[in-house]
């Protein structure tokens, strides 16, 4: 395994008490494969991401318990000067608004040419020289010239190929890729997602595509995890999954998808509102939102049940999910 | 300062949260102009008063200078309450005498009683701060408000207006004006900090009524034919008036320092009109020997200014949403 | 750019227009001019007849304007009451306050960033908190007070500094006294700053910076910073315009013959031209440096382009 995640939990310090927002994630990550992480937001799908990055804010944030290996070595052991010499290096992250991700003051030749000057030690021009070529490779036209100017000119798609461009540009081993596509276009978002899993089978990289968009995930990932309520509800390949979901959560979301061949039949949505990470109900968390919900599910939190060899399920009765 | 509580869904999500008003919302305004009158104008700023009443009530910070204003108000007005003697009733013999029986804060420089009047000066500040906020506030937010609201030629000139006012510096100002005024009540002092403090709040009322004017329930309220007047008066009024109430809380405390100042330069109040800037002046000459002559009258001005700052400051907090 | 420096410079007339000629009825308004030439005595009703035709005192208010600006414009700015010609006087005092402002600014550079800065970074901390008490304090003592207080303490008490300063003003003897004159608006840059830093430090472009692996120092000084201080550099900018023209209380205070001292002396002898030649300057930095600031603003953040 590449990047495998235990047992890990997180939990912030509010006004209104302590939220808990990742309680015992564990999911891990092989060279070369897509893990898709899908959940609502406030599933704790983002924070577990910052975990492994290494930028979760502490405080308010704190780390409770877990590890994070990474090519066999616990990360969250690491001090921070180790550790930053991994971001960035080895593991990079893409995040959801490239806009107000690029910094507004600094050209993006700046900004790309950094990673070269400051892990590599590179002078200022090699690292310009460099900064084309990954402009280059992530196929911005006329990227001698663009090098120079600021974030706020280009357009959101090119946007996002020079965060991309940012990430690759020490050829990491694992790319974490925070709704990388969200804030695009509906023609751009294809594109660039394309872009991304071209250049991680080049590079053979690990990814972690975390997204609620389950028609990118169908065309990209090889396993997906599912998180509610900061757990993992359930984990699969792929195909496993989209033919018959283990976890009545994750049915809801699969039915929630408008699709043509059920053209006329009403959109099923999932009741309820996501739970409050202050006040997570007992049991298992998504009893309150369950159409199959029973007593034991208020009273005994569900492990996750090996449904087969590479399939996980965090419910009581995921044999009568499959069956359904 | 009350720290902002954290809320971990914002730091997750990450995505500018300011966005506040782009053409999509007055375009959304104007294509349902049938639809209920928005409950915006009648609930809005009940509810960020109240909201902000129910956070001022938990400040310390509020209820310790409201407290501090509300004696200064009372010792202004019946200020024997606390100090028996005569301010004007001085005797050269005790000049520069420390602290007696019955005399706490010794003499000044005259012979005079330096804690009566220190009582007495409370009335001088209060009242040019005071009455020269208040003309400041009206004069300020009715020219401000009504450029903002109608907009064009007089919005232009108003703007030229207040560029020339913010040209030319305060102390000085008031150094020309009233170096020729012998009168000894407080009205030349108010006539001038109004004459010069004005721009101030018509550009922070302009602002705020410019700003309220674009809520969509302004542009629906327009879009059913709301008159003018009604606009103003029910509308976008009470949601201008926060930034303005701040702004003029803030200015009372600098007020009444702009006021001792000018006494301290001999152009404000003039003996025997009793002022902390007038004593401060006094004692300066005498400041090796009678230390305390300049440090009471000093003590009691700084207290008052710090009172009305931090009261607008915790006023502001608790009416700005975007600090909650 | 060039386009709007003209535009903004055109801009300027009307400001500067108005500002003179507002001082200018407040000067006539305040006395009259004449009654100042005879030193303290009054003049004789013939004398003074005679100096108000010699000064054009006769003429409506509006000519006299005219004639004055007309000669500010060529460099004549009249006679002081001594009868010093005031363009002398400002050859001695403004580089006397211009030396004090410089003092001033630096101290709001360099202490109200540097404490807004570790403010910022520390927010709910011992340090943010006992910054932010001491800035509410500065802020609330006038200037004239802290003045005094400095004086008494640093120059009677402890006798560390000279309680006034010598004529000539040099540099070393001005650092208390440009300290106090930045007070209030150092309480104001740190604050600022403060602000500025706290809000920027949760921006995602400081998260994309760690998450690049810079380090620590670097992520402040390259990514966070630059953009925390744009609106602080415009508070500076601004700034100086009123240092010069609030300088009046220090130099008060400190016995600096600056600008502040020669305004006192002018209004004091009822010298129209020397009040209004001065204002007409401080009027002018005024300008000029606002004027600065936005093109500055320009240099710092590329995304405001001028049109």
């Amino acid at each position: 395994m590449l990047l495998e995640v235990r047992d890990l939990h997180v939990e912030f310090h509010t006004r209104d008490g302590v939220a808990r927002a990742v309680n015992g994630v564990s999911y891990g990550v092989d060279a070369g494969e897509t893990l898709a992480v899908l959940g609502e937001s406030g599933s704790g799908k983002s924070v577990t991401a910052q975990t492994v990055m290494g930028i979760l804010d502490t405080p308010p944030g704190r780390i409770t318990g877990g590890e994070v290996l990474f090519e066999g070595r616990d990360l969250l052991k690491l001090k921070e000067e180790q550790r930053r010499k991994v971001r960035g290096a080895e593991m990079a992250m893409i995040f959801q608004d490239a806009l107000s991700s690029l910094n507004p003051v600094l050209t993006v030749g700046d900004q790309l040419g950094e990673m070269f000057t400051v892990h590599r030690g590179m002078s200022r021009k090699d690292a310009r020289a460099r900064a084309v070529e990954l402009m280059d490779r992530v196929r911005i036209p006329g990227a001698r010239e663009r090098v120079k100017q600021y974030p706020h000119q280009f357009s959101g798609g090119m946007r996002q190929r020079i965060m991309i461009a940012m990430a690759m540009a020490l050829e990491p081993k694992l790319i974490i890729a925070d709704e990388p596509t969200t804030a695009l276009d509906v023609t751009v978002q294809a594109q660039v997602m394309e872009l991304l899993a071209e250049l991680q089978r080049e590079l053979r990289m690990g990814l972690i595509l975390i997204t609620h968009d389950l028609g990118v995930v169908a065309d990209v990932a090889d396993r997906i995890a599912v998180m509610y309520a900061g757990r993992i509800v359930e984990t699969a390949p792929v195909h496993d999954i989209y033919q018959a979901p283990a976890h009545p959560y994750t049915r809801g979301l699969l039915e929630s998808i408008p699709r043509l061949d059920h053209k006329g039949r009403e959109l099923y949505a999932i009741k309820g509102l996501p739970p409050n990470l202050t006040r997570i109900p007992s049991g298992c968390p998504f009893h309150p939102r369950c159409p199959m919900a029973r007593d034991v599910c208020r009273t005994d939190v569900p492990p996750l049940y090996e449904v087969s060899p590479r399939r996980g399920s965090a419910c009581h009765f995921f044999r009568e999910c499959l069956d359904a | 300062m009350p720290e902002q509580p954290y809320e971990p869904e914002r730091a997750v999500a990450g995505t500018g949260m300011g966005g506040q008003m782009d053409l999509g919302a007055s375009e959304a305004a104007t294509l349902t102009p049938a639809g209920p009158e928005p409950a915006g104008p009648q609930e809005r700023p009940r509810s960020l008063w109240s909201d902000a009443w129910h956070d001022l009530r938990r400040n310390p910070v509020f209820l310790i200078s409201a407290l501090v204003i509300l004696f200064l108000i009372v010792i202004s007005l019946w200020p024997s309450l606390i100090a028996p003697g005569n301010p004007l009733q001085c005797e050269l013999s005790k000049a520069q005498d420390g602290s007696r029986p019955g005399h706490p804060f010794g003499y000044d420089g005259q012979g005079c009683d330096v804690y009566t009047r220190t009582v007495y000066g409370a009335r001088t500040s209060v009242a040019v701060g005071v009455l020269s906020t208040l003309g400041v506030a009206v004069l300020g937010s009715v020219l401000g408000g009504l450029a903002g609201f109608f907009g064009g030629f007089w919005d232009s000139v108003l703007s030229r207006i207040t560029d020339v006012f913010f040209a030319i510096p305060v102390v000085l100002g008031g150094l020309v004006l009233l170096s020729v005024i012998t009168s000894n009540t407080v009205w030349p002092v108010i006539g001038f900090i109004v004459l010069l403090g004005w721009p101030q709040i018509s550009r922070i009322a302009r602002g705020s009524v410019i700003t309220a004017k674009q809520h969509d329930y302004v542009q629906a309220a327009r879009a059913l034919g709301a008159s003018n007047s009604r606009l103003l008066l029910r509308h976008i009024t009470p949601n201008a008036v926060a930034p303005v109430i701040v702004v003029a809380t803030i200015a009372l405390g600098t007020y009444i320092s702009l006021e001792a100042t000018l006494s301290f330069l001999g152009v404000g109040l003039k003996p025997p009109s009793v002022s902390w800037g007038i004593d401060i002046s006094a004692a300066a000459p005498y400041i090796r020997n009678a230390p305390h002559a300049l440090l009471w009258p000093s003590g009691a001005l700084a207290v008052t200014v710090l009172a009305f700052i931090m009261l607008g400051d915790a006023v502001r907090d608790a009416l700005d949403p975007k600090l909650r | 750019m060039g386009r709007y420096v003209i535009r903004r410079l055109l801009q300027m007339i009307p400001v500067f227009i108005g500002a003179t000629l507002l001082i200018f009825l407040m000067v006539n308004v305040m006395g009259d001019p004449v009654a100042g030439l005879c030193g303290d005595r009054e003049c004789d009703p013939a004398t003074a007849a005679q100096l108000r035709r010699e000064f054009g005192l006769d003429q409506p208010v509006w000519r006299q304007y005219l004639t004055y600006m007309g000669n500010v414009f060529t460099g004549d700015f009249g006679t002081a009451f001594n009868g010093q010609p005031v363009t002398e006087l400002m050859g001695t005092a403004f580089p006397v306050t211009v030396r004090l402002t410089v003092v001033a600014i630096v101290a709001e550079i360099v202490i109200g960033i540097t404490l807004g800065v570790i403010t910022g970074l520390r927010r709910g901390r011992p340090v943010d908190t006992a910054v932010l008490v001491l800035t509410l304090v500065v802020i609330s003592v006038p200037t004239f007070v802290t003045g005094l207080l400095l004086q008494l303490l640093l120059g009677v008490k402890w006798e560390w500094i000279r309680p006034s300063v010598s004529s000539y003003a040099p540099l070393d003897e001005l650092i208390v006294p440009g300290l106090v004159l930045a007070s209030v608006s150092l309480a104001y840059v740190t604050r600022l700053t403060r602000t500025s830093i706290a809000e920027n430090r949760r921006a995602d472009y400081v998260r994309t910076a760690i998450a690049k692996g810079l380090p620590r120092r670097r992520v402040v000084t390259r990514h966070l910073l630059r953009n925390s201080l744009i609106p602080v550099v415009t508070f500076i900018g601004t700034d100086v315009g009123a240092l010069m023209g609030g300088a009046i209380v220090t130099e008060r205070i400190f016995n600096i013959h600056g600008v502040g001292y020669q305004l006192y002396q002018g209004i004091l002898r009822q010298n129209t031209q020397t009040v209004v030649g001065f204002v007409t300057v401080l009027v002018l930095v005024f300008l000029v440096a606002n004027l600065l600031v936005d093109l500055l603003y320009a240099v710092l953040d590329p995304r405001i382009r001028y049109a």
